[in-house]
């Protein structure tokens, strides 16, 4: 940035920003991953093992079996749908806190929640959704009909969104703290409507945010799956079920190294796609 | 202030590296599932120091023992039907046992069970039965079959169906008349068939506490569970009923075994043999309320009258043991996986 | 202003939503009833169970020292990273940029186990390092190094390069630059991210549980594996302690600020 710095200051700050988070992400992240590469090409011992031979018929099984697709499909659509969930819910709430005296006190209490155990919070759900349970109680004192809220998909989403809330909230809440406001009133100053005006400058203000926030609910809510198996009654299987059951009850670690380097490609290939149709608006920049 | 964060971050590292004492044996189980007393009793008389660590699904722990976590810990505790496979693969040891005289104190139904002939690599630590669990007040029929799952003429209300693999598919061969343990493509084709149309008809698939919680709270009238979870759901609402079908159903065991690379394996002999006195094994099942494969210490436990943790003779005939299947485990694999994805 | 009153109705929906759960721990942890289905009466005996078992503060313990020594390290690196990915140009850029979704991508269970494999492959050649709380560290700060860079980075995005060349201009070196003009101007991103770090390590189980060795029980592995007897009010006791603790901590915190 500075047009002064010489190449030794450059390479110097370079080193100390950059350096050490990428030598980590290297060790612990890029080397893991090559090993499940590896693992991906090799096969499965007859005692369970990793295994030669060598080759991609592991893919191959995964490409063309549609079951797996429709399993891929599946995973999608419930990610989607639960990611727009959350952000109808949480971005409202961003901007409140944001615009509050106390926004340290309600960041807090936006994360005090999630400091118990995700297993407790999860039963709690049940308890509340099940037939014999509070919602229902409440749903017949009204004199209605007990409601089949627990196990249903209904239910898997509601603890999807709950479980992947501060994800969207807590970057979203880092940009819209630094909005522009005054970008709104010039806004207004040249006619604009309300909505109008909040379209125009503010909301391409939350864009880092929205989308950082967007992916760090959308990507982990597509790979989830207990929430799905102990709301939805298990009977809904998710990619990342079927990734678990390889490398736990199938013991087929090759074909499960396979499938979650196909998740993984799968991922980083959609935000190559979206920065290379972004770049002449300068959001490829988001990825 | 950089000295001073370089501190924060160091102290919490060198207090998190590990101490490891020489005497130290180092169990792996479910948490809760060994009393505080009978472990204090052990460290007491051979002054020693007993580490429990905890893990919630036996097949992710074999799978971690075999990413290299089996220099980890001396004894594991593990369900009967994963035994064959942690034998075969070399990660348990074959027992020692000259060095376990109390083996004799077993049961003879447990000393040589079909998942481990000749108890050659495990010692039973508790057993119990998988069953239907049912709420008097919400089934519109007797629960005595496993017809109640698998023929919706005779369906008494809504039901859940166990995560379990091996118990579930057990549950559908003894509806068919066959054994647990049948390898048999077109029997298993058939379980697929009525697995499947179960699951649809069904409130879900649900773990053993889970389900029983369940049915206690309504969510279904009948569920397959263990003996262990549902005696416990009894004491909270006696509504609920505990209940082996005709056809017959499983005897499980939770089993002890010692790693093959366990740095300490000769406290761990020492520790399963302890465990074999009829006096702690009493201790065990009092404390944790399943059964105990130990005749000599039915006299001093509380439950030894309960139908639902001993069933009577006629009925424990009917019980089996689920077998290792080995390499035909895989036909099993398939046709859960299919039910699961359907 | 309407459209503010309608925004404040909204949040605090959102936010009883959030406590609703709590709540029903909360009032189960008073309850005489193991399996809190139902009612049945008014008891402390869960806490008195709570304060009798011997092992839940050791788990609890190593679950802290975890949590906040994973957070320290990777948001002090991950807000490194990210001001190194906003600022400036180089190789292998785009690169890194994409490396960090991988641990958000990345299911828990391959991701734990591919870990355990390069420690137990480490270890094999150097003797070096056993499973235990260091690992487990080591583990949390390689997923949550991508989470609070990705937050900080969002904040970062938003903030002008100009304010920082302002205070070179005006004679501040690299260090001060630093510390007096982009910190404060990151620091919601950074205190965000911390947070998000924070929640992710002390809930985290599939990552713990390969990484953990003898000795380093860590409160969700102790939870999780209740599932064989069956998980009793005593857990919620805890959580109702320690989310006590801490709205605690933070009123007497709001009350301090406010005196200021």
């Amino acid at each position: 940035m500075n047009e002064a710095a010489t190449p030794w200051q450059k390479a110097r700050r370079l080193l100390v920003t950059v350096g050490p988070g990428a030598l980590w992400l290297t060790v612990f992240v890029l080397v893991p991953s090559l090993l499940i590469l590896l693992a991906s090409l090799l096969s499965r011992s007859s005692t369970g093992s990793l295994a030669p031979p060598w080759g991609l018929h592991n893919y191959v099984r995964f490409f063309t079996e549609p079951l797996f697709w429709e399993i891929v499909g599946r995973s999608l659509w419930i990610g989607w749908w639960a990611t727009v969930l959350t952000v109808l819910m949480g971005y409202p709430l961003a901007f409140y806190i944001a615009a509050h005296r106390y926004k340290q006190v309600l960041l807090l209490l936006v994360v005090i929640p999630f400091f118990t155990n995700f297993l407790i919070r999860v039963y709690a759900w049940i308890i509340l959704l099940q037939r014999e349970g509070a919602v229902n109680a409440v749903i017949t004192a009204f004199g209605l009909p007990p409601a089949d809220l627990f196990p249903s998909t209904f239910a898997v989403y509601l603890a999807t969104v709950y479980t992947f809330l501060p994800f969207l909230v807590l970057p979203l809440y880092a940009a819209v703290e630094r909005i522009d406001w005054s970008q709104l009133e010039a806004a207004y100053d040249l006619g604009a409507t309300p909505v109008r005006g909040f379209w125009e400058a503010i909301f391409p203000q939350t864009l880092p945010g929205l989308f950082a926030g967007f992916l760090l609910t959308f990507i982990p809510a597509v790979g989830t799956f207990v929430i799905a198996d102990l709301l939805g009654g298990g009977k809904i299987t998710l990619i990342g079920n079927l990734i678990q059951q390889q490398f736990t009850s199938a013991q087929n670690w090759a074909f499960g190294a396979a499938v979650s380097m196909i998740l993984m490609v799968m991922v980083l290939l959609g935000l190559w796609l979206y920065a290379r149709t972004q770049g002449e608006r300068g959001l490829d920049e988001l990825v | 202030m950089k000295k001073w964060l370089a501190l924060l971050v160091l102290i919490p590292l060198l207090t998190a590296c590990p101490k490891q004492g020489a005497s130290e044996l180092r169990v792996y189980n479910w948490s809760d599932y060994m009393p505080e007393e009978v472990i204090k009793g052990f460290e007491e008389r051979e002054k020693v120091k007993v580490v429990l660590d905890t893990y919630d699904d036996p097949e992710a722990m074999i799978s971690k023992l075999e990413a290299g976590g089996d220099t980890e810990y001396d004894l594991i505790i593990v369900s009967d039907y994963l035994i064959g496979q942690l034998a075969r693969k070399g990660t348990i040891r074959e027992l020692d046992k000259s060095k376990i005289p109390n083996l004799a104190n077993l049961g003879p139904e447990f000393a040589n069970p079909a998942f481990d002939p000749e108890s050659k690599h495990s010692v039973v630590y508790q057993w119990g039965t998988t069953g239907l669990v049912y709420r008097e007040d919400l089934v519109k029929g007797p629960v005595d079959s496993w017809a109640v799952l698998f023929d919706p003429a005779k369906s008494v209300g809504s039901f859940l169906l166990l995560t379990e693999m091996r118990e579930q598919m057990g549950a559908a061969l003894r509806y068919l008349g066959e054994s647990v343990n049948t390898t048999d493509p077109a029997v298993l084709e058939k379980v697929k068939g009525l697995l499947i149309d179960a699951k649809r008809r069904s409130q879900g698939f649900a773990g053993g506490t889970d389900a029983v919680q369940q049915v206690l709270g309504g969510n279904a009238a009948v569920a397959v569970a263990y003996s262990g979870d549902a005696f416990r759901a009894m004491e909270e609402n006696d509504k609920v009923k505990y209940v082996i079908p005709a056809e017959g159903g499983t005897r499980w065991t939770d089993s002890l075994a010692v790693l093959s690379k366990s740095p300490n394996a000769e406290l761990a002999y020492k520790f399963i043999n302890y465990l074999l006195e009829p006096e702690v094994a009493a201790q065990v099942s009092n404390g944790i309320g399943y059964g105990t494969p130990v005749p000599a210490a039915l006299p001093m436990i509380e439950a030894k009258d309960n139908p639902v943790i001993y069933p009577p003779a006629e009925v424990q005939q009917k019980l089996e043991f689920l077998a290792d299947l080995g390499p035909d485990l895989d036909a099993f694999n398939a046709v859960w996986a299919e039910v699961k994805a359907r | 202003m309407p459209v503010k009153r309608l925004l404040a109705a909204y949040s605090w929906l959102v936010f009883a939503f959030l406590y609703l759960p709590i709540a029903v721990i909360v009032v189960l942890s008073f309850n005489e009833s193991r399996f809190g289905v139902n009612w049945t009466g008014f008891s402390l005996k869960w806490y008195e169970a709570l304060l009798e078992n011997r092992r839940i503060g050791e788990y609890l313990g190593n679950t802290l020292v975890v949590a906040f020594t994973s957070t320290l390290v990777s948001t002090v690196l991950g807000t490194l990273l990210a001001m190194g990915i906003v600022r400036y140009r180089f190789r292998l850029r785009s690169f890194l940029r994409y490396l960090l979704y991988v641990p958000v991508v990345v299911p828990d269970v391959v991701m734990g186990i591919s870990l355990l494999l390069l420690f137990d492959t480490v270890r094999d050649g150097i003797g070096w390092p056993r499973l235990s709380l260091f690992t487990i560290i080591l583990a949390h700060i390689s997923f949550q190094i991508a989470y609070v860079t990705l937050v900080v980075r969002a904040r970062l995005m938003l903030l002008d390069p100009a304010l920082e060349e302002a205070a070179r201009d005006l004679g501040a070196d690299n260090w001060r630059t630093f510390w007096e003009v982009t910190l404060p101007l990151t620091w919601p991103g950074v205190v965000s991210g911390a947070l998000l770090a924070f929640s992710l390590s002390l809930d985290d189980f599939v990552v713990t549980f390969f990484t953990s060795g003898s000795g380093s029980t860590t409160l969700p592995l102790y939870i999780y594996g209740k599932v064989k007897t069956g998980i009793t009010p005593e857990i919620h006791a805890l959580s109702t302690l320690m989310v006590g603790a801490t709205i605690l901590i933070l009123a007497l915190g709001a009350l301090f600020w406010r005196r200021r």
